[in-house]
């Protein structure tokens, strides 16, 4: 069963585009990444789904509900967590998330384990929070009804990594709770660890949806050898070059890569993961090998 | 569905407090310390050269009573301070959620617009009428203090009348919060009772047939302290015609507006 239907989605802002045309579903139980780079459309479909923006053409469900006209029921069972949270400056986080508790009508234990799992200081006013503990706010105001689906836009961005593992683990246990979670990232390595499938967005279009094992698949190292080397190895493919350097792409044992690179009478070398998009190349139909 | 949020009513009434106390509290001293200068002030208006006091006729005129003064200084006082109060009350219950971002945390919660609304319209109101209320009180306690006779009568209709007068001022900001921008500044709202009470005063004080129309195009007409407190006083039907139809009309346009608002955080 989907929890999300979303069918030809557009939505401008003025002459701007939000989102062009985006269509994918997400079923229940699932984690799944909405991942592109920034200004690529992720906030605008996420806060559609909140029922925060109206979209300009194309229709989507949540639930088999429309959002804007039954946001309240939906919202009901949607957890919801901006990209940065903003919440009552004056108050002090007890006092916010007791506010957003009592609506929900839950209690206040969920509240308080939360806390303690992300070690949230309660007693502290919103406006001394940092960035990242603001955003920890938002992680627990998302979770403390135990919704049936989770919308989380960047949630990971400004925590720290030991912050950002937690949070993924608390995610894998909603999920074998039966929880659907919908979540958008630029980070591919987020992605990887939680995410079932991945739908890749650009300039507001859904370049690709897949799977978190094609997406392994895919997964290479870009490399750039100066001055430029004629180098062979197994998974070591030339990508092309200029006077002063050669580009490469590896797939296989980073070990096995840098004996190859010690004997190579090199001056400099540079070796990275592959960008999203560039993992992605075909599908985005650009890119110069580097 | 719920017709009003009592959580959020109860939040965003502890969220204001701290604003309603001060505004409250700083035109009721100022009222009281108005009203207790009467005894002082009767002398000044003795001094005053005859040609100045067919001016100040406009404007109420030499005041006879303490009622007399009380309508055309603290009277008049309250009601631009008390609109501006109102009309920043009414637009900020919207535009605030906005400006500190918390929209987008708010209205995610399992209400519908029509509640949201509902609330946030509910706790404008009931800030504004306890505005009302205490500077009303104020000036009873300033009469208190002079310790000169009052008639009651007319200056609890005035009261009455100007408890509306600022209830529409604060709707219609509310209102136009509804109606404007994302990124609108609160300053804005201002505009709308300062302009009119600017319009009031040259209604008031010009012999002009055309000019004395304005006078139906502001709502200070019908709480006009100075006709209520001080003349033979008939309610002035037309302003207040005009301007209950205006805050319906911007009531229910904010309403539309509202309900399909787009909060982008």
């Amino acid at each position: 069963m989907n929890v999300i239907t979303v069918n030809g989605l557009r939505k401008y802002y003025g002459a701007a585009r939000g989102l062009e045309d985006a269509t994918l579903d997400v079923r229940e139980g699932e984690i799944y990444g909405f991942v592109g780079p920034n200004g690529s459309g992720k906030t605008t479909l996420i806060r559609i789904l909140a029922g925060l923006i109206r979209a300009s053409g194309g229709s989507a469900s949540v639930f088999g509900l429309t959002p804007g006209p039954d946001s309240a029921r939906i919202n009901a069972d949607v957890g919801y967590m901006p990209g940065e949270s903003f919440f009552y400056p004056e108050l002090k986080v007890r006092e916010v998330l007791g506010f957003f508790a009592a609506e929900h009508g839950v209690d206040l234990a969920r509240r308080n384990e939360l806390a303690g799992i992300l070690d949230l200081d309660l007693g502290k006013r919103i406006d001394a929070l940092s960035f990242g503990n603001r955003k920890k706010v938002g992680i627990v105001a998302a979770m403390l009804h135990r919704p049936k689906l989770l919308l989380l836009d960047e949630p990971t961005t400004g925590l720290d990594p030991l912050v950002q593992r937690l949070f993924l683990d608390i995610l894998r246990e909603e999920q074998k709770r039966g929880t659907t979670v919908f979540l958008s990232s630029h980070n591919l390595g987020e992605v990887e660890r939680v995410c079932d499938r991945v739908a890749i967005v650009r300039e507001g279009r859904i370049a690709l949806v897949t799977t978190i094992s094609d997406l392994a698949t895919r997964k290479h190292k870009k490399i750039v050898v100066t001055p430029p080397r004629d180098l062979i190895l197994d998974g070591l493919e030339r990508r092309g070059g200029t006077a002063t350097e050669s580009y490469y792409e590896y797939r296989g044992e980073t070990e096995a890569l840098l004996r190859l690179l010690a004997d190579a009478d090199v001056r400099d070398v540079v070796i990275r993961d592959a960008t999203l998009e560039e993992l992605f190349i075909g599908h985005y139909g650009r890119g110069d090998g580097r | 569905m719920k017709a009003i949020d009592g959580l959020l009513l109860k939040m965003e009434l502890r969220r204001g407090v701290r604003g309603v106390l001060v505004w409250t509290l700083a035109i009721s001293v100022a009222i009281v310390l108005v009203i207790a200068l009467y005894p002082m002030v009767i002398d000044m208006y003795a001094a005053i050269p005859p040609e100045f006091a067919d001016l100040m006729r406009a404007f109420g005129g030499i005041p006879d009573t303490i009622v007399d003064y009380y309508a055309s200084e603290g009277g008049m006082m309250l009601q631009l301070f008390g609109a501006i109060f109102a009309a920043l009350q009414g637009f900020g219950a919207i535009n605030r959620d906005e400006r500190e971002r918390t929209a987008e945390s708010l209205y995610v919660l399992p209400r519908t617009r029509g509640t949201f609304f509902r609330t946030k319209l509910l706790r404008v109101t009931i800030e504004v009428l306890a505005f009302a209320v205490v500077c009303a009180l104020a000036s009873v306690l300033g009469f208190a203090i002079v310790g000169e006779p009052v008639d009651y009568g007319p200056f609890f209709t005035f009261s009455g009348l100007n408890a509306v007068v600022l209830l529409m001022f604060t709707w219609l900001s509310f209102a136009m919060a509804c109606l404007m921008k994302t990124n609108a500044k609160p300053m804005s709202a201002i505009a709308v009772p300062f302009t009119l009470y600017v319009i009031s005063i040259i209604a008031l004080a010009t012999d002009d047939a055309i000019l004395d129309t304005l006078k139906y195009l502001t709502p200070y007409t019908f709480a006009d302290p100075i006709e209520i407190l001080k003349s033979d006083y008939a309610f002035e039907w037309i302003s207040f015609t005009v301007y209950l139809g205006l805050t319906t009309a911007g009531t229910v346009l904010a309403w539309r507006a509202f309900a399909k608002r787009e909060f982008l955080g």
